[in-house]
């Protein structure tokens, strides 16, 4: 395949989701992605979404705390233009695999690090699984829920963050490298990736009046958005939207067929009791009507609205995947070596004249340690000694 | 030198899934141009999500639809590396800026459509805004723990645009990176549909069924009795317990050592399965002490854990010492707004550093020094705007930001 990364070459360190979710965006554009992983598997194998973020690309194993094992690892960031890694700020000096400990061996090297904190903060030393960045950056206390106090967020917020942040500084550093001829040390963390979806919510502005923070503020119930959540039939649930960007041909109300609709626009400029009074009937009126039906129906009259669904669904389980999704090419059949056959997201970048793709189910852990230690020039004997596997 | 320095973006987009990428491109170093309707971008009303995709970027308020400012932009087209925007489907077209429109005037430009949900397909032609995708992908089922009978959950941080806008990130860079290598620039897409799915990525199916994965509780404390908040005497506490030691150890901070050894939580699947049992019987323990209480002892036993903050709608993370000494926060004077603060530096380099320079511009405020650049003279400029082509900040300006 040659994707626009096509040649680069990346030693992926990373567990838990932000590096190998990171470094996938990157496999999936051409990049050629070695999973370095501790004898015995990455710990996290067993976690839900291991085999998607993990896919594309092949392992080896390495003990790095045997010296072999730490010399075998330089040699192969010899021949690397990217190394990814999520230890705790320290570990990796400590293991000798540190930035210039590899950066000495490899000027060219992009040497890319995302812990929990960054180096230097005073919480750089704590655990940094997401929930705890969650609590500790104050997201959890933005989003309001069914109660008051924090709520813990279903999608890990902080390292959705993160995993976006580490390809982008790669490649921004990829590009610089055209430029300058070297290699640099890229670091973010999980508590940067929170700040990342702060961007609406959190500003201070000296001399903003309160109508300057409305729109965004936080609030009981939650928001404006959560006001277009509606139950229909069955228990089921559709997000209708304000806009779509087209022209209805028929209005909400006439949809739902409630009689005596008020006209949109003056709708707008109603007090807040009256309008609470409408919302009451249209959430009556929304509760007798199908789901599917009511979605294709509004719709077709160009309204902007999706049904409340899992992702499961989204890919197809228990009937039909979104059909938007199946023509983004975002409802993947991968084969897994452990799983059989799947169903996964596809690529969701879209280079048009460098298409990406997905290479292949995740490796199994070591499977291409004597292809790659191989090209090296190591004996089977030798590998065995560092990889903590039989050959 | 910044990374992206020398990079030239020209951002064309609305909304937040258009702007905030550039804004992170140009927070890297890029001179990123937002080509501003003359009467404004409409998200300037909206107050704290304009702020939010802006910052550091030069603005020219220029009339698409009118021949002259359509010429004025492509013009600014053939000296960038990359155009960006979030029009829908056949507007760029339609104003003549176009993917072939831009590359007849620049061959190897990268151009990037941050679509609602797609190229091509029955809903490609929608626009549509960030909750509708947070629905379709599962975000906002999961959210509210809609299976236990809740109403689905709206997350408030527009997680779908941002999400949207950090692929058209990462897939520009990747163009960049190829169109420095061999000369070819190309046209690329992403979308918010595609942007929620990445979120919902642990989704999995084998043969067609799902692959049960963790779900929050009906009161939305977490994912499990040892990954999950616990209210305490006063507050709360986040606790990651999610080792066999850390087990045992947490039972034994807890005063309830005798649960480690109990045989209905003895390994994480049980303790899974019997999850109601061991939360009430941990949230029992929890609410003895305050929050402060059990973080202490829970470090010194060696449980990972954290009591989550209120930052007063950031302040406490903006203003907080570490955070400035190491560029995490950014401060700037806006002409009207006074001194703003905002996250800073979200990706460190150690070569060439971040490059978080300047607040969000005002409608054209930089439309005079732009054209200049272009070779426009002032006569020429004055025109222009006597013309309604061109627009920059008057003494009466209109807007609030």
């Amino acid at each position: 395949m040659a994707g626009a990364l096509d040649g680069v070459r990346i030693l992926d360190l990373s567990w838990g989701i932000a590096g190998p979710l990171g470094v996938l965006l990157l496999a999936e554009q051409g990049a050629d992605v070695v999973k370095v992983e501790p004898p015995g598997g990455d710990p996290f194998r067993a976690y839900s979404g291991y085999a998607v973020w993990n896919r594309s690309r092949r392992s080896v194993t390495v003990d790095l705390k045997r010296p072999a094992g730490r010399e075998a690892l330089l040699r192969l960031a010899e021949e690397a233009d990217v190394l990814v890694e999520t230890f705790r700020p320290g570990v990796t000096d400590r293991l000798g695999i540190g930035y210039d400990a590899v950066h000495a061996r490899n000027p060219r090297l992009v040497y890319c690090s995302c812990p929990g904190y960054p180096e230097g903060h005073r919480m750089a030393g704590r655990p940094g699984y997401d929930a705890l960045v969650q609590a500790s950056s104050g997201q959890q206390w933005e989003q309001p829920g069914w109660r008051m106090g924090p709520i813990f967020l279903h999608m890990p917020m902080p390292s959705m963050g993160a995993m976006f942040l580490i390809p982008t500084g790669i490649l921004a550093a990829l590009v610089a490298l055209e430029e300058t001829g070297r290699g640099q040390h890229v670091k973010t963390s999980l508590f940067q990736g929170a700040l990342l979806y702060t961007t609406q919510i959190w500003q201070h502005v000296e001399k903003a009046p309160a109508a300057f923070h409305d729109l965004m503020g936080k609030s009981y119930p939650p928001g404006i958005h959560q006001q277009m959540l509606f139950e229909v039939a069955d228990g089921e649930w559709v997000h209708a939207s304000v806009m779509s960007g087209l022209t209805p041909t028929k209005s909400q109300d006439e949809l739902l067929g409630l009689e005596d609709p008020p006209d949109p626009m003056t709708f707008l400029t109603l007090p807040p009791e009256e309008r609470d009074k409408f919302t009451v009937k249209r959430k009556e009126a929304y509760l007798t009507h199908d789901r599917d039906t009511l979605v294709r129906s509004f719709q077709e009259h160009n309204h902007a609205i999706e049904a409340v669904i899992t992702m499961e669904e989204a890919l197809g389980a228990g009937g039909s995947p979104h059909p938007q999704l199946v023509a983004n090419g975002m409802v993947a059949e991968v084969a897994d070596p452990e799983l059989g056959e799947t169903t996964q997201i596809g690529v969701p970048i879209n280079l048009l004249g460098t298409p990406g793709g997905i290479q292949g189910g995740q490796p199994l852990p070591g499977e291409h340690n004597t292809e790659i230690f191989g090209l090296l020039g190591y004996s089977d004997a030798e590998i065995a000694a560092f990889t903590g596997e039989a050959v | 030198m910044h990374a992206l320095e020398g990079v030239r973006l020209i951002d064309f987009g609305q909304y937040l899934a258009g702007p905030f990428g550039p804004m992170v491109v140009g927070d890297l170093g890029a001179d990123v141009i937002k080509v501003e309707p003359v009467q404004g971008d409409g998200m300037r009303l909206a107050g704290k999500p304009f702020f939010g995709c802006q910052r550091g970027k030069r603005d020219i308020a220029l009339d698409l639809k009118n021949p002259e400012g359509r010429k004025i932009a492509l013009e600014l087209v053939a000296t960038a590396d990359i155009v960006h925007h979030n029009m829908t489907a056949g507007v760029a077209n339609r104003l003549g800026i176009g993917y072939e429109d831009c590359k007849a005037v620049k061959p190897d430009i990268v151009y990037c459509n941050t679509w609602a949900y797609g190229l091509e397909g029955p809903l490609a032609h929608f626009g549509g805004l960030d909750p509708l995708y947070q629905a379709a992908t599962g975000l906002e089922y999961e959210a509210g723990a809609t299976h236990t009978g809740n109403a689905p959950l709206y997350y408030r941080f527009g997680m779908c645009d941002a999400a949207n806008a950090m692929l058209s990130v990462v897939g520009v860079l990747a163009a960049l990176v190829h169109q420095r290598r061999t000369g070819e620039g190309q046209e690329l897409w992403t979308s918010l549909l595609d942007g929620g799915a990445v979120f919902a990525s642990d989704a999995l199916l084998v043969d067609g069924e799902p692959v049960p994965r963790p779900r929050l509780d009906q009161g939305l404390h977490g994912i499990g009795p040892c990954y999950r908040l616990y209210e305490t005497q006063d507050g709360w506490i986040q606790i990651a317990a999610v080792k066999e030691s850390e087990w045992a150890a947490l039972c034994g901070v807890l005063g309830v050592p005798e649960l480690a050894d109990d045989g209905r939580f003895a390994v994480a699947d049980l303790r899974q399965e019997n999850r109601e049992e061991l939360e009430a019987l941990l949230g029992e323990q929890f609410a003895r002490k305050t929050s402060q209480m059990w973080a202490g002892a829970l470090d010194d036993a060696g449980v990972p854990n954290e009591i989550p903050v209120d930052t007063k709608a950031g302040d406490l993370v903006l203003f907080d010492a570490d955070n400035e000494r190491l560029g995490l926060v950014a401060e700037y004077e806006h002409p009207i707004m006074g001194t703003l603060r905002q996250f800073g530096e979200l990706i460190q380099f150690s070569d060439t550093p971040a490059h978080v320079h300047g607040p969000p511009p005002r409608v054209g405020e930089n439309t005079k020094e732009i054209l200049g650049e272009l070779g426009y003279d002032e006569q020429q400029i004055e025109k222009l705007f006597a013309d309604g082509v061109v627009n920059w900040p008057q003494p009466d300006y209109p807007w609030t930001i």
